[in-house]
């Protein structure tokens, strides 16, 4: 299964970098939540994938099953997670704003002229 | 969480309350009537936080499980920040309020993005490392795009998170692989699983990944692109930010995973962290020679000065940490200097950027255009100016650890480099006299323009003693 | 690393040329600073202060004579920043006792003289710091017994001169000379430099009187070669050798007492202290003997050819002073005893006559208007002390018996026909180099005195004590020096003997007569020739006109070399900076996805194999989630269709999270998820289409890129998933989790307890998001309603 999910994420990432190298700074976003969807799972794959058996202690025993899931990449998913979150809301604001100063969504056109600077 | 743990964060701990008890204040306060006020109060905390960890001294301590590092090190690159940033803060009241660009959340975010760089220098575990550099990216990401009129500003903020979350992603992807293969986030459990010698391959990849994630928030090349674009668009004070506290925490950073999780096979980084020097050093100072904006051009410096003071790194030695920590303190003075002189650069009440406005400047203001040159003779490491003390310094960690084909290179480029520092002091001095340039500026511009110059004169004299803190620090590091 | 240089006038200066009228208006205003009697402001005490500290340091330095004439060396160390092996440490000996009193001496002098020169400047104060500031740095340069001492010193010497000339500049053509001067010599120190540490590294020791004791270690080590060529190319540069002397006539530009101090008696001459101090280390090798051979006679002859060709005073005086300099270097090269010799009493003497000419020039320009030698003529009745002045100078550089110029003669003569690369070629170099001085004398110092003259710009008039003491002493002492030579045998030549040969013995017996010998015969020839010379000069400069005038000068190139880097600066930002976000991805990508394909090419060390049979059919259904979902976002015009496909995915990803295991991981997915689709829901409704109307998001060089980046990525997990991992962590937390934190959660007990500071981090890093962007909503509704 790893392979696979391996491939898959190869999949993700490549579709993200497409996406990411759009002339249109929404298209960039949704690169963005792409890899972010990509990297968690490569965190948590990285971390070895387990069938069916939550880490958790269960009632009486001191300790987790002998096969429980690897609980320290879900803890860091975790973080990953929120903090692609606060990035991704962020970002959604960033390029709000952008397009109502600047007018436009295409990347290319967001390079200022020189004389124009001063008049905006 | 245990006590101790919570005495090795007491400060970031403190300046976080700070903030959010700030943030509160100014969301129900007088929103941005209170934004001077926030600006001093804010840089007097940073102060005091900053003289209060100096003298906090005392033994390395760890917290969180070794998650979170409180040694000399950390310490040393701290009391850098935090002073740096007080500075620049102080600076850009009166730069900011006169233009109407004082909004309350800037000093807050300030605070914010110091705390995230404090969590950086100390992060002792793959995870605090990337949340402490979100924590002081987001920061950023917003203060670059902080000006209210300018189609610039936002663009510049636009690039640079772009650029910037890209990066992260890389860094977290190497972050990722490195855990693959270690088994562990924890700096002292990666430089045991790697082991001395020949790190495996997929573990080198995860190093390359993380470290070019650093060179990108220390704009190194050739992941330097958004520096110039940033540092022009951003408002001056906030340009004057990017340019020296960030720069400490993510060297330090750098250096931190280097020698803390990858100090067993510095064979293997050297390589990567030399051709990264090399490439910034002659990017920058290459490219700046055909600037005519001052900021683009410190732009430019920047990246050649990370050059520079990365060869302190990949010398891999405790002696090449110090050298590369006392090139950062007199390369942040110096930007503090340069950017006060910067600030106060007017006509018309309106900024100015242009170099070619320093014309026949030594005529009008001779005081300043001494300062001013005295800053970047120093900048191009004349002696015996400062900077070029800390110029030796890493060249002779760079000999000392037989990077001879190194230093040689970055003497090259230091030669090309100051053509451009030059060219501003020759304008002052030999200019044509038609473009004047009024005397602008605060007596606090002046004031940090006076120290730094004088800093670079007077610091001949025995460094301010910062040598011995800078070796005691790189000990704690290296060892 | 930069050494900033000379060049631009301190009071307007009349350049070769048909001058006399070519700046009337800043001549007049200099003319009326130094003759009307209302400007005759005093200087004040910033006019005599700088004389009594260099006169004292002056009577300072002569208390050292007697000890350093007995042999010894006197030694001060400090330590100043010992981990850089900097340590501020002085020596006095023979070599460096006779700069510091010709440094002092000739300062006094010149302080003296820029006090009147200068009158009634209101920023003569300020001058006068520079000016005592670059004697200060000169004579740390020539005392400092640490090589990085010494070379801070160097660079400080460029600072204060640049100072100099920077102080008073309107002409915009020197602007140019000043920038060539600051980057030829500053290119030269930097080489100098790595030269330095090399040495100190290869002799273990930064103390110059330590290093000089090694000379065999030296010669033997790999690195001699490199040490020698980079050490070179900063003597070279400072004191301004072919090819790298195209700077110094252009630095003439400067103001006289600077010219005087800076570009006859000092500065340049450090290039030569430098070559001299550090003789006995790096000289006694072929490659130095004839590097210096050939660079010090091609200079010296090349410049002599030169100073015939000129018409400004000034000018004249630079290229003999290249023409000075170069013979010092062919001095330098052997070791012989009468080189040595020789060259100690050249730099003595000229050092005398150069300075007094300087001073003599600056007189005449004071007290007429113009330096050009065709309008100059008939001075000797209006300025008479100026006329002696000059007279002495120029016979003693003309190498005229009794004055000492003849000794230095015949000295270098000795030793020129011993030669040990080509005593041929030296003596023929020396003879030619030595007639065009006693040619060049004439012309410059006895011509514009005692020849019928012209109209000159102002009516002549002599200058007041302060400025002719200058000349006038220097000049004397020129004579009393060839009268009493053994003074100077004593005090100077046998001191530097024992310096530079370890030998105070060597040095050669100095006389006014020795006796009919060879040196003696060729003095007569160099006579001989020179009035040759200075009757066919009308010819002479002619010839030279079309055949020197026409040689290929890299100050032409100066300007090419200069457009050209700025030009190759500008192309490559135009290639790396554009501007353009895409641009940077691209390389950024590119970057990545070039070097990892290489790397694992290379190292392939791990077989991958993909083995999908243990895949239940759940598992290909997840997957199959998440590919649809993204390929359908890649290629959707469509925002709506975009946005169900991104919550495709972030449900399939979360379906994976809850398949292997990690329920909480998987809720909070779905929550996040969640958030985002609405968030970016009502973003869109607020911007524009993906693709504007007539446009296609069509990129396949996008593509390979992005697929390529994509298998690089797949590949290296799976390099990772091959190798078994380490749970020592893991089971670390497994067991702590109950009994330490009482969570049965392992996850959320890592969470809040284990990694509390990742929460801590989360927690920041939510508000700051939140902070940032309230921020940037605020400021887009100002503008809104502003």
């Amino acid at each position: 299964m790893e392979t696979l999910l391996s491939l898959t994420i190869g999949l993700l990432i490549a579709a993200a970098v497409y996406l990411m190298l759009a002339r249109n700074v929404l298209r960039f976003l949704f690169g963005m939540l792409l890899l972010s969807n990509a990297v968690n799972l490569l965190i948590f794959t990285a971390g070895r994938l387990t069938f069916g058996v939550p880490s958790f202690v269960p009632e009486g025993a001191k300790l987790p099953p002998e096969d429980a899931a690897n609980a320290l990449p879900q803890a860091l998913v975790l973080t990953a997670i929120v903090i692609g979150f606060g990035l991704f809301a962020f970002a959604l604001v960033l390029v709000f704003r952008a397009y109502t100063s600047l007018g436009t969504l295409e990347s290319a056109k967001m390079r200022v002229a020189e004389p124009e600077e001063e008049k905006a | 969480m245990t006590s101790a743990d919570f005495q090795t964060i007491l400060p970031e701990f403190l300046l976080a309350l700070y903030a959010l008890a700030a943030l509160l204040f100014g969301v129900y306060g007088g929103k941005d009537k209170l934004g001077p006020v926030l600006v001093w109060v804010t840089s007097a905390v940073l102060a005091v936080i900053g003289v209060w960890i100096s003298l906090r001294g005392g033994e390395a301590q760890t917290g969180f499980h070794g998650m979170f590092l409180n040694d000399g090190f950390a310490r040393f690159a701290k009391v850098m920040i935090l002073f740096s940033a007080a500075a620049v803060l102080l600076m850009s009241e009166g730069y900011m309020a006169r233009r109407n660009l004082l909004r309350f959340e800037y000093p807050i975010l300030v605070a914010l993005g110091v705390i995230g760089m404090m969590v950086m220098v100390s992060a002792g575990d793959l995870m605090t490392l990337y949340m402490g550099l979100e924590l002081q990216s987001l920061s950023l990401y917003v203060v670059a795009a902080l000006r209210r009129d300018s189609i610039k500003s936002t663009e510049a903020g636009l690039k640079y998170f772009v650029l910037g979350a890209l990066s992260s992603g890389l860094l977290l992807y190497g972050c990722s692989l490195t855990y693959g293969f270690a088994g562990t986030t924890l700096f002292s459990g990666i430089i045991t699983a790697v082991g001395e010698g020949q790190a495996p391959l997929g573990l080198l990849f995860g190093l390359v990944f993380i470290a070019s994630g650093l060179a990108f928030k220390v704009s190194a090349a050739p992941f330097h692109m958004w520096t110039p674009d940033v540092y022009e668009g951003s408002p001056t004070p906030v340009t004057a930010f990017f340019s020296t506290a960030p720069k400490v925490a993510a060297l330090g950073l750098f250096a931190r995973v280097m020698h803390d999780a990858f100090g067993g096979v510095v064979g293997d980084w050297q390589q990567v962290v030399s051709a990264i020097a090399i490439a910034s050093m002659f990017l920058g100072a290459v490219a700046a020679i055909g600037q005519n904006n001052i900021k683009r051009l410190m732009a430019y410096s920047s990246i050649s000065h990370m050059g520079y003071a990365l060869i302190g790194l990949a010398a891999g030695t405790a002696l090449g940490v110090q050298s590369m920590l006392i090139y950062m303190a007199v390369y942040v003075t110096m930007n503090v200097g340069t950017f006060a002189f910067i600030l106060s650069m007017e006509k018309d009440g309106q900024p100015v950027v242009e170099i070619s406005s320093l014309n026949m400047y030594a005529k009008r203001e001779p005081l300043r255009a001494l300062a001013l040159l005295v800053l970047m003779f120093s900048l191009a490491g004349v002696p015996p100016m400062l900077g070029f003390f800390a110029k030796l310094g890493v060249w002779q960690a760079g000999i000392d650890a037989d990077l001879y084909w190194l230093v040689g290179l970055s003497a090259v480029a230091s030669a090309i480099g100051a053509y451009y520092y030059l060219r501003i002091v020759f304008l002052m001095y030999f200019g044509k006299d038609d473009d004047a340039l009024e005397a602008g500026g605060s007596p606090v511009l002046w004031g940090f323009l006076m120290v730094s110059a004088a800093a670079m004169v007077l610091g001949v004299v025995n460094l301010f003693g910062i040598e011995g803190a800078a070796a005691a620090a790189a000990a704690t590091l290296v060892n | 690393m930069r050494a900033p240089r000379p060049a631009a006038p301190l009071t307007p200066a009349v350049r070769s040329g048909p001058a006399p009228t070519a700046t009337p208006t800043q001549r007049a205003e200099e003319t009326a600073i130094a003759t009307d009697p209302k400007s005759d402001r005093r200087n004040g005490i910033a006019g005599w202060a700088p004389v009594l500290l260099s006169a004292t340091l002056f009577a300072w330095f002569c208390t050292f004579l007697p000890a350093v004439a007995e042999g010894e060396v006197l030694l001060w160390q400090l330590d100043w920043v010992p981990s850089l092996s900097v340590s501020l440490s002085f020596l006095v000996d023979g070599l460096s006792l006779t700069f510091l009193l010709l440094i002092s001496g000739i300062g006094t002098l010149v302080m003296l003289y820029s006090d009147s020169y200068l009158r009634g400047d209101p920023q003569y104060a300020r001058f006068a710091l520079y000016l005592t500031s670059f004697m200060l740095s000169m004579l740390g340069l020539v005392a400092a017994d640490n090589l990085i001492a010494l070379f801070v010193f160097w660079e400080l010497t460029t600072i204060t001169s640049y100072l100099l000339i920077g102080f008073h500049n309107d002409e915009a053509d020197s602007r140019r000379s000043a920038l060539q001067a600051l980057l030829v010599t500053g290119t030269g120190a930097l080489a100098m430099m790595a030269g330095m540490i090399l040495m100190g590294v290869a002799a273990g020791t930064f103390e110059i009187s330590e290093i000089v004791a090694q000379g065999d270690v030296l010669r033997e080590h790999p690195w001699y070669l490199a040490i020698m060529i980079l050490i070179l190319a900063g003597a070279f540069t400072k004191s301004a050798q072919v090819p790298f002397h195209f700077w110094l006539p252009n630095a003439m530009a400067a103001p006289t007492p600077v010219s005087a101090f800076l570009h006859s008696a000092t500065m340049v001459k450090g290039g030569v202290y430098l070559l001299a101090r550090l003789h006995p280390a790096l000289s006694g090798t072929e490659v130095w003997l004839w590097t210096l051979t050939i660079a010090g006679a091609a200079t010296a002859v090349f410049a002599s050819l030169q100073a015939m060709r000129q018409t400004d005073m000034k000018q004249v005086l630079a290229y003999t002073t290249l023409m000075a300099l170069g013979t010092l270097t062919l001095f330098l090269a052997s070791g012989s005893a009468y080189a040595i010799t020789a060259f100690v009493v050249f730099l003595v003497t000229h050092s005398f006559y150069k300075a007094s000419l300087f001073l003599m020039a600056g007189c005449v320009d004071h007290g007429t208007g113009t330096r050009d030698l065709r309008v100059l003529g008939g001075l000797a009745r209006a300025m008479p002390l100026t006329a002696l002045a000059a007279a002495i100078a120029a016979l003693s550089m003309a190498g005229l018996p009794p004055f000492i110029g003849f000794i230095a003669k015949e000295l270098g003569y000795g030793g020129s026909i011993e030669a040990a690369s080509s005593p041929l070629l030296v003596t023929g170099a020396a003879l030619i180099a030595n007639a065009l001085m006693f040619t060049v004398a004439a012309v410059v110092a006895l011509n514009p005195f005692w020849r019928r003259g012209g109209e000159t710009p102002s009516k002549p008039h002599e200058a007041d004590w302060q400025m002719l003491a200058g000349p006038l002493i220097l000049a004397a002492l020129g004579l009393a020096a060839g009268i009493f030579p053994h003074v100077l045998e004593h005090y100077a030549a046998a001191p530097i003997a024992q310096s530079l040969l370890g030998d105070a013995e060597k040095a050669k017996e100095l006389h006014l007569w020795a006796g009919v010998n060879t040196p003696f015969l060729l003095s007569l020839a160099t006579f001989a020739l020179g009035l040759v010379l200075y009757f066919a000069r009308g010819a002479l400069r002619r010839a030279l006109e079309s055949t020197v005038g026409r040689l290929p000068d890299l100050d032409a190139r100066w300007d090419d070399v200069i457009d050209g880097l700025k030009g190759f600066a500008a192309w490559q930002t135009r290639l790396l900076q554009t501007g353009k976000l895409r641009r940077y991805l691209v390389v950024i990508f590119a970057t990545y996805a070039g070097v990892m394909a290489v790397t694992l090419a290379m190292k392939a060390a791990v077989v991958v194999e993909l083995d999908f049979s243990d895949l239940i059919l759940k598992q290909w259904m997840v997957v199959g989630l998440i590919v649809t979902g993204a390929a359908i976002v890649t290629v959707t015009r469509s925002r709506l269709a975009a946005i169900a496909a991104l919550g495709t995915v972030g449900i399939g990803v979360a379906l994976t999270f809850i398949v292997y295991s990690a329920p909480d991981v998987a809720i909070t997915q779905l929550l996040i998820e969640t958030l985002n689709v609405v968030l970016v829901s009502v973003a869109l409704l607020r911007m524009p289409l993906l693709d504007p109307a007539g446009t296609h998001d069509h990129r396949p060089k996008d593509a390979v890129l992005a697929l390529a980046v994509g298998g690089v990525v797949a590949t290296l997990l799976l390099c990772v998933l091959a190798v078994p991992m380490d749970m020592r962590l893991t089971q670390f937390f497994e067991e702590a989790s109950y009994p330490d934190a009482h969570g049965r959660n392992i996850v959320n007990v890592i969470l809040v307890d284990f990694r509390a500071i990742d929460t801590f981090g989360e927690i920041t890093v939510v508000v700051i998001a939140a902070l940032s962007a309230y921020a940037l909503l605020r400021t887009t509704g100002r503008r809104d309603r502003a």
